[in-house]
């Protein structure tokens, strides 16, 4: 059985938004190794996965990290902001009131809404399924504008600040936000459906790329993938952070360990999500004012270290964060889910087709918003050719219409 | 292989009209309180310098005052902030820093514009001239 | 087994120390770097494969001490506590066993801590300089994470 083509996947990670770029820019390269049509071998040789933050990191002040750690990510940038900042109140020994704890989760679950129907639309155009993916990022708008109205901007929301948050909302905010979660929540209701009963999606997405329990607790899967195969981890309800002592949750887990498993089990922690955030919009408590003093925090911070984690809607997310007396950190070390996810992973595509390649890549939701194209070299004719991901995902054949994904 | 099962989402799209905004013949609608462009009111400014120091991406910096310009008596040195907001990330560090609440804040969006990428022109538009 | 058991049972046993928390509570035990292998297999032992994973590997430089500070953070399922496993290694020619073989999960931590520390994971195959750090960096022989290191 010889070996007659490599496939060489560059993959770019980018930060979506921010004219800042703390992170060094560097592709991912996965060669995948190819028989005809099975795959026999992955490498996996990486760039930067949001990194370079950490010597930066190391020459600012406390504070102005804070806003360079929130745009290390552009989808998830409260829950770095977040988990950066608990560290810091664990190293000064701050607390902050009950109602800036309960507006930082609704921030964090509006977050993980929209992630998750990001991840799923673009499931969907991998498989060619252009409409759906089209109109599920039109329900999406509705949370970005349900973010505008929280925190004054859709995506980079810079709403978290030790002590608290950095705006409050009052009666009409608080409207308006409920009218946008019950119109989102019928329609997601509606995309589960699609993708439990679709033809085409369940064809291309059962038995994908299945992970028993011991290979996910072995090679240290976190998030939605190791939930998928039975293994009932979640940051959220074992350190019980913010207010998610007090706001009713449940951790969805699934038993199957294939690719569609990992969607459904997003879209059900999408539906968790609206219903914490409509508890905490009519709960809210008022016990102060959740906007802390920005003039009157300490420059100084005491010498301690602090490991916070977080559920961040791709894993766990950890933040180490070490301080020895002076008005900038000695060492802030952060370790993002899609780190573990994708460079332990290089074995699960064995035995599958090339187009099921994609399709895995896409499940464990890799934190860029671009894959890029693939470079296929055809060993016997010598002849390299690129294609985009999306015809990978075809199975390779360059005859078949853009128009017509189906 | 069955119909998908959004044959009749499709076919109400299909109806409607398309859902985009067409941009700029109208206005997109934004929140009053949204993070846009903002400036120092120079009445209330001291010259104190600290958003300059807090400001993450050092798009502040601090340049004295024109001589035809009356600087207030609060200002002793004289030193205004002047943002370039093509190096600002519009996280508002300065404006909740500012000891005396000097910055006003917008919600102008529209920033793609080679016209105005220093904020001196409207910082130096809140003072008057010297008269004689 | 718990995790309070096994944890019990190595310190009776002499290899970890028990030293202080980080916040917020997180137990610390130090361990010798010469053990590394030992432990890790006598905790699949006593926790079983399926008791723990390994969720990150942290490098610090401590350049006064003339020390290199290697954190493992390990969680314990099904409770979900973090513990930290730390030990020293010495800052001029800082060497430790890999555990790739017995839990590959370390992979990705190890290869991290190895191009930014310069820390060396005897018997790690994957080990290579490029892996984050820009070839223009590399070549000088740059580590970029230690204090003295101008990036």
């Amino acid at each position: 059985m010889a070996i007659t083509k490599i496939i060489e996947i560059p993959y770019s990670l980018e930060i979506p938004v921010g004219p800042q770029h703390p992170a060094l820019h560097e592709p991912l390269l996965l060669k995948v190794y190819a028989d005809g049509e099975e795959v026999v071998k992955v490498q996996v040789y990486t760039g930067y996965n949001h990194r370079g933050i950490e010597k930066p990191a190391e020459r600012n002040s406390f504070y102005r990290d804070i806003f360079i750690v929130g745009r290390v990510c552009g989808i998830c940038n409260t829950v770095h902001a977040n988990c950066y900042v608990r560290a810091l109140e664990q190293i000064l020994g701050i607390e902050p009131n009950n109602r800036a704890k309960y507006l930082r989760v609704l921030a964090m679950e509006l977050e993980r809404i929209h992630s998750h129907m990001l991840i799923n639309a673009v499931m969907a155009e991998i498989i060619g399924f252009e409409s759906l993916f089209m109109n599920i990022m039109l329900d999406r708008e509705r949370i970005m504008k349900a973010k505008e109205i929280l925190t004054g901007n859709r995506v980079l929301a810079d709403y978290m600040m030790v002590g608290g948050v950095r705006r409050d909302i009052n009666d009409e905010k608080k409207n308006k936000l409920l009218k946008l979660l019950n119109k989102t929540e019928k329609r997601v209701k509606y995309y589960k459906q699609v993708f439990m009963e679709d033809d085409t999606i369940l064809k291309r997405l059962v038995d994908v790329g299945i992970i028993t329990k011991t290979d996910v607790l072995k090679h240290s899967l976190i998030g939605p993938p190791a939930r998928a195969s039975g293994v009932k981890i979640d940051a959220r309800a074992s350190d019980k952070y913010d207010a998610y002592d007090e706001v009713p949750f449940n951790v969805v887990v699934r038993k199957e360990g294939d690719s569609w498993a990992r969607m459904i089990l997003r879209w059900d922690e999408a539906l968790e999500s609206i219903n914490m955030c409509k508890y905490i919009l009519e709960n809210l408590p008022s016990d102060g004012n959740p906007v802390p003093d920005e003039k009157r925090l300490p420059r100084r911070f005491p010498p301690g270290e602090a490991f916070t984690r977080v559920e961040a809607p791709r894993g766990e997310l950890t933040y180490y964060v070490m301080s020895d007396g002076k008005p900038m950190p000695y060492r802030v070390k952060i370790r993002t889910p899609s780190f573990n996810n994708i460079i332990n992973t290089a074995n699960v595509y064995l035995g599958h087709s090339i187009a099921d390649v994609p399709v895995i890549l896409v499940s464990w939701d890799p934190c860029i918003s671009c894959m890029e194209r693939i470079t296929v070299l055809d060993l016997t004719t010598g002849e390299k050719k690129r294609m985009h991901l999306k015809e990978l995902a075809r199975g390779g054949r360059k005859w078949v219409s853009p128009r017509y994904s189906i | 292989m069955g119909k998908p099962k959004i044959l009749d989402l499709i076919l109400k799209n299909l109806l409607s009209k398309p859902a985009t905004i067409e941009y700029p013949k109208k206005e997109t609608v934004i929140e009053p309180d949204a993070r846009g462009r903002h400036y120092a009111d120079l009445n209330k400014c001291i010259g104190c310098s600290l958003c300059s120091i807090e400001c993450p991406a050092d798009a502040i910096k601090m340049t004295p005052i024109p001589p035809e310009y009356e600087a207030p008596k609060r200002n002793p040195r004289k030193l205004y902030p002047v943002i370039n907001y093509l190096r600002c990330v519009y996280c508002y560090r300065c404006i909740s820093v500012c000891p005396t609440n000097a910055y006003v804040s917008t919600n102008e969006y529209r920033l793609a514009t080679t016209k105005t990428i220093y904020s001196d022109i409207l910082s130096l538009s809140t003072l008057p001239k010297k008269t004689g | 087994m718990s995790y309070k058991d096994v944890l019990n049972k190595l310190v009776e046993e002499g290899l970890l120390t028990p030293s202080g928390e980080v916040k917020p509570h997180r137990p610390i035990y130090v361990f010798e770097s010469g053990k590394i292998r030992e432990l890790f297999t006598k905790l699949i032992d006593l926790a079983g494969v399926e008791g723990f994973y390994v969720s990150t590997i942290v490098g610090t430089d401590l350049m006064k001490d003339g020390k290199v500070r290697l954190d493992y953070y390990v969680v314990f399922l099904p409770e979900e506590e973090t513990i930290v496993f730390r030990t020293f290694l010495p800052r001029e020619n800082p060497e430790i066993d890999s555990l790739l073989d017995i839990i590959p999960g370390v992979l990705s931590g190890e290869c991290e801590t190895y191009d930014l520390l310069g820390v060396v994971f005897k018997g790690n195959p994957a080990l290579k300089r490029g892996f984050f750090v820009p070839k223009d960096v590399y070549e000088k022989g740059i580590y970029p994470l230690r204090k003295d290191a101008k990036v």
